[in-house]
């Protein structure tokens, strides 16, 4: 009885010091998990990366590509934008950047004149370069140093080649675009037109969607409306590519249409796998991520200066849809 | 009671160093939570009061280019120093995690002030267009700088998240220590008390025990302790005490002993001196008359009787001279001879004595009138009864250590009951006999030997007796006659 009432008292002192001691521990356990202090040299150059749209699959891409170039290059990285296309808030980014005083700023094109006086004026006074990616704008209103991105010129004419060789030389395109003139939409406008200025049999149109000057194509279905023979769009802006499947659904089969885009629409693959447009001019994101920064790099460390004016071009190839049509 | 007093003060020593050392940690404990709490309050204030100044200062500014006062300068000029020095306190915030966003709001706050700078020194040339556009960029930055605060703040209350979850979980955790520590420590007392005072009590209690003992009358239980405070001398007293007692009880009963046997053996002596002085009423008289009628007995040419009163005279004489001094054996078996005679003239041929003696053993000494009472014994049970006679044999084997006395009859014999009494019994009781009885002779010679083992007797119903009698060569315990 003595015995089991010695080792009950035992059991039970153990159980309690063990406690005692593991509460005693858990709380002055010193090791706080505070941040770690920063191991970053105060002479990294500090790059801000801005853009539209920042959740868009296509700029995911381009950011991807730029911090694995980043991590190489030891450039701190300032990945900003804004989620849409809301143009004053983009240059208020840009502008905050100029007042943070970064070494460099890498930045959606946007062809706009408050663009043009930030990056001219602005970063100009705060000696801040600035590489336009993926849309570039005029070089010798933005003062930028280069440009990295797709050639869109080059990029409309494969898509124009494409068109011929799937529909045949002759018929009407309808090149739908924005209202709001960029410039790389002009570029790949361009492009496309110097392609088929050398078939005849084939007519363009141009339709400007949402455009003042143009009253009656204020919407897709319009365009639908108002040139009803029409077998071929190129959404040169690809965001109305959606739209126009849609619309082409509700009235018709879209088999018989001859639908091309850009990848920067965010369903392009989906209704290229599900057979609805014809082709998808695919760029390389990635790529335009990794040489910007590395040519920012190379521009803040004075290596390789001048940059090419002209831009440095990324692959752009034609994907078309793998099932028969 | 220097050891009691050194335990109890360990005692409380214990207890209070567990007290200090509980209070000291958690004093510890709560001086570096608070110092967290401060340090993380600190920041969100300095990074916060960097924006308030900006603020200011963009204000100060505002009314410097209105109306361009020493005042207003002054203001101006008080806000920016404040800026530097928070600037330089707030660039010690730089952390892994927050590192782009202070940067980007610390170079804010300097291009801030490079544009308050430039409207001032616009201002101070007197070109009042641009200081206004200055004015309005710098507007404009205070905006941002403002914007970038609520990101850097927003950053810190993410980077800090884990932290601020670590101080809640730890109170939590703390006050789950306290109900720990509570109850650990009301164990820990109570164990060590009950032990402590298990010290102080069970040596007492043994003590206590023995005491209990003593009173009981049993000196002879040693008292042991083995605790080594004062009741460990206590203890020691005691069981010095109780050694004591104890001897000085064990002497008392020896001497009691002694003092028994001594009057117990003076009254067998007065016993003997009496019963022979009864028998002989006048033994000068009567010796003399026996040795009268011997010779005259010779005289009348009666040889026989004349040799028969001799020995009657001679066995008077020894019972005269000897009853108080040992003597020889060889004395002893002359007596002895004397006696046989006189009976054989008695009995004539019922009675038949035969006797072995080893003359070696004849000089060692024995009690007087030892012998012959056991003989005159066997002739009256052995002998007188039948009406043939009987034979006893008498014999004396010389040991080493001792000689061997047997004194052997034919008779009936004696129960076992007889002996058994005749061997235990100490007290001195008449019985049929001439002289001294046989429980007086063996009681002598107890006494004489110093030993109980002094008699052996030996008996068969119907074929006879045999006494055996053992006497130590040794020196006799000096018993006085």
């Amino acid at each position: 009885m003595r015995k089991i009432v010695a080792l009950m008292a035992a059991g039970l002192g153990g159980f309690l010091f063990y406690s005692t001691f593991q509460a005693a521990g858990a709380v002055f356990y010193t090791n706080w998990h505070l941040p770690a202090e920063s191991k970053e040299s105060p002479d990294r150059p500090r790059v801000a990366f801005i853009m539209n749209e920042m959740d868009h699959p296509f700029w995911v891409e381009v950011i991807a590509g730029a911090e694995e170039q980043a991590e190489i290059a030891g450039v701190d990285l300032d990945v900003t934008g804004i989620y849409g296309t809301n143009r004053d808030d983009f240059l208020r980014k840009i502008e905050i950047a100029i007042y943070s005083k970064v070494d460099g700023i890498i930045v959606q094109g946007l062809d706009h004149e408050k663009f043009k006086e930030l990056t001219k004026l602005k970063a100009a006074s705060y000696g801040i370069p600035i590489i336009t990616v993926a849309h570039d704008v005029p070089k010798e209103e933005s003062l930028r140093k280069t440009y990295v991105g797709s050639n869109q010129f080059s990029a409309g004419e494969q898509l124009a080649a494409q068109l011929i060789e799937d529909m045949g030389p002759e018929g009407e395109v309808v090149l739908m675009m924005n209202a709001e003139q960029e410039y790389f939409q002009q570029q790949r406008l361009d492009g496309i037109k110097n392609y088929l200025n050398g078939h005849s049999e084939i007519e363009t149109i141009e339709a400007k969607i949402g455009a003042d000057s143009n009253p009656d194509i204020s919407a897709i279905s319009d365009l639908l409306n108002y040139y009803p023979e029409t077998e071929a769009y190129i959404a040169v802006n690809a965001a109305f590519t959606q739209n126009l499947v849609t619309e082409i659904e509700t009235r018709s089969k879209v088999d018989p249409y001859y639908l091309y885009t850009f990848d920067e629409e965010r369903e392009a693959y989906a209704l290229l796998e599900s057979g609805k447009i014809d082709g998808i001019v695919e760029q390389s994101p990635q790529e335009m991520g990794k040489i910007s920064v590395q040519r920012m790099k190379e521009w803040l460390d004075k290596e390789n200066v001048p940059l090419d004016i002209e831009g440095y071009f990324t692959e752009t190839r034609i994907i078309k849809d793998a099932a028969p049509q | 009671m220097k050891h009691l007093q050194k335990k109890i003060w360990l005692l409380a020593i214990v207890v209070l160093i567990i007290m200090v050392v509980i209070w000291m940690s958690l004093t510890y404990y709560n001086q570096k939570m608070q110092d967290q709490y401060n340090q993380i309050l600190e920041r969100y204030l300095i990074m916060n009061e960097l924006n308030m100044v900006s603020q200011e200062l963009v204000g100060s500014l505002n009314s410097y280019v209105l109306t361009p006062s020493d005042e207003n300068i002054r203001t101006v000029e008080r806000h920016k120093s404040r800026m530097n020095v928070l600037y330089g306190q707030v660039s010690d915030f730089r952390n892994a995690e927050n590192a782009s966003e202070l940067t980007n709001y610390m170079n804010l706050t300097v291009s801030l002030v490079e544009m308050a700078e430039r409207a001032i020194n616009f201002q101070a040339a007197g070109e009042t267009e641009p200081a206004k556009t200055a004015l309005n960029e710098a507007l404009h930055i205070a905006d941002y700088v403002s914007e970038m605060r609520l990101s850097v703040i927003d950053k810190e209350l993410v980077t800090y998240d884990i932290v601020y979850r670590e101080i809640i979980d730890r109170s939590e955790k703390l006050n789950e220590l306290g109900v720990w520590l509570l109850i650990s420590i009301i164990l820990l007392l109570l164990f060590f008390t009950y032990w402590f005072s298990l010290r102080i009590t069970q040596p007492l209690e043994k003590l206590t025990n023995s005491a209990r003992q003593l009173a009981k009358g049993r000196f002879d239980i040693k008292i042991e302790s083995d605790s080594k405070d004062e009741t460990a001398i206590l203890a020691g007293t005691f069981e010095q005490m109780r050694s004591n007692l104890n001897q000085l009880f064990i002497e008392t009963k020896q001497k009691a002993k002694l003092e028994a046997e001594l009057q117990e053996s003076k009254y067998l002596l007065k016993e003997s001196q009496l019963l022979s002085l009864q028998s002989q009423i006048n033994p000068h008289f009567l010796f003399n008359t026996l040795n009268t009628l011997s010779k005259k007995a010779y005289m009348d040419g009666s040889a026989e009787t004349s040799d028969l009163l001799v020995s009657i005279a001679d066995l008077l004489r020894y019972n005269l001279r000897h009853m108080d001094r040992p003597t020889a054996l060889r004395e002893e078996i002359y007596v002895l001879e004397q006696y046989i005679h006189i009976q054989k003239a008695r009995y004539t041929d019922r009675l038949t004595f035969i006797h072995e003696i080893d003359e070696a053993g004849l000089d060692t000494l024995i009690p007087g009138l030892t012998l012959q009472p056991i003989v005159e014994n066997a002739i009256i049970h052995a002998v007188e009864p039948s009406e043939h006679g009987g034979t006893i044999w008498f014999r004396l084997k010389n040991e080493p250590d001792r000689v061997i006395i047997e004194v052997e009859d034919d008779g009936p014999g004696i129960s076992n009951e007889k002996i058994d009494e005749l061997m235990a019994a100490r007290e001195i009781t008449s019985e049929k006999s001439t002289g001294i009885g046989f429980k007086n002779v063996v009681q002598r010679l107890r006494l004489f030997n110093g030993s109980e083992q002094v008699v052996q007797i030996e008996s068969e119903r119907g074929k006879g007796t045999k006494i055996i009698l053992y006497i130590f060569k040794k020196e006799a315990v000096p018993v006085n006659y």
